[in-house]
């Protein structure tokens, strides 16, 4: 059972969990992404636990709750910070860079189609290099990946 | 049929940073950039992902398996699953890419006129069917429900074919969000 199995409630035995390892590259090459977002062996300075803590906020905004909790878990293993908890409930911050990353990761979930070159002058400003903003665009477009394969499975699930 | 039909000229696009210059790519870059097949000139495009080689790798495996593995979905309605979300999600690039693929396998300019003039009625019922869900499943939070699901089922889609439908549209919720964010789209030359 990988973390999607968990969040579409699927379990050994059931069709679906049946019928998603008749596509192995797709559920293997989704743990691959998982890793290399959450936990890649280059963090380029954003560490495991504000990667946590963004993806639960973009789980929240997809109003996934079960990917949100396990976001949430993982996060409270990884001794986050105050800032980092209230990151992933999805309150606003005032520290900078997390306030700017924070309205990022809103915008671009969100409506993805208002983003515009200076959303990424504003990551520049609040301290942002390039391999940062290429990581955090992955981070943010795996999690809302993640949750359509979610949701996807388990409208397939019920119906 | 419409009376007009829309035929989409290809685009360029554009990074909003810098992108990895081969000349001081690391090892890891140059590997990572090796990926997709075309290998002869690297594209601006990989190149600002090779910014960050390790999901730059791990995405491209999984984009090309949900993409192109054998079987299942028919390549045309993962195309159709492909366009309909990058239309959602705004990226205009995607949208003409797969729009443009949709109308070179299908020789026909119907289903992305039907699209781009947003006549969805126009749609035959499977393209229909699988235009409103890649829709809905695009928002967020998904708006997608089981009378999407329904529908599809009614058009003959099966468990293993949906499987591969929700993969082809999960990924542009991917794909988009990096494309339109990390750059714009004009003309091509």
């Amino acid at each position: 059972m990988d973390a999607i199995d968990q969040a579409a409630g699927l379990l050994e035995g059931d069709a679906l969990h049946a019928l998603r390892r008749r596509r192995p590259e797709f559920v293997g090459g989704a743990e691959a992404c998982r890793a290399a977002v959450l936990h890649p062996r280059s963090e380029h300075g954003l560490g495991r636990n504000l990667r946590a803590a963004l993806a639960c906020r973009i789980a929240r905004l997809n109003a996934d709750d079960e990917l949100t909790s396990e976001y949430q878990t993982i996060l409270q293993n990884l001794a986050p910070s105050q800032e980092l908890l209230m990151l992933a409930e999805g309150g606003g911050l005032t520290i900078e860079p997390l306030a700017t990353i924070a309205r990022h990761v809103d915008l671009v979930t969100l409506t993805a189609t208002e983003a515009q070159a200076d959303h990424i002058r504003r990551l520049e400003a609040a301290g942002l290099t390039n391999p940062q903003i290429v990581a955090l665009s992955e981070l943010i477009a795996f999690a809302n990946f993640q949750t359509r394969v979610v949701a996807g499975l388990r409208l397939l699930r019920s119906v | 049929m419409s009376v007009k039909s829309v035929r989409l000229k290809p685009l360029t696009w554009h990074p909003h940073i810098a992108p990895v210059s081969l000349e001081e790519a690391t090892a890891e870059q140059l590997e990572a950039m090796k990926v997709t097949p075309s290998a002869k000139k690297v594209s601006d495009y990989v190149r600002t992902l090779a910014h960050d080689p390790e999901s730059y790798v791990a995405r491209t495996v999984l984009f090309n398996a949900i993409m192109y593995a054998e079987g299942g979905l028919p390549r045309l309605d993962r195309e159709l699953g492909a366009l309909s979300a990058s239309i959602v999600n705004g990226c205009r690039y995607c949208a003409v890419v797969h729009a443009r693929q949709h109308s070179s396998l299908t020789k026909s300019d119907d289903v992305v006129t039907a699209l781009y003039l947003q006549q969805p009625e126009n749609l035959p019922q499977r393209e229909q069917a699988i235009d409103s869900f890649a829709r809905n499943l695009s928002y967020t939070p998904s708006k997608a429900t089981n009378e999407d699901m329904t529908a599809l089922r009614a058009v003959g889609l099966g468990d293993a074919e949906i499987l591969d439908l929700i993969h082809a549209i999960a990924i542009f919720g991917w794909a988009n969000r990096l494309m339109h964010v990390l750059g714009y789209s004009s003309p091509a030359a």
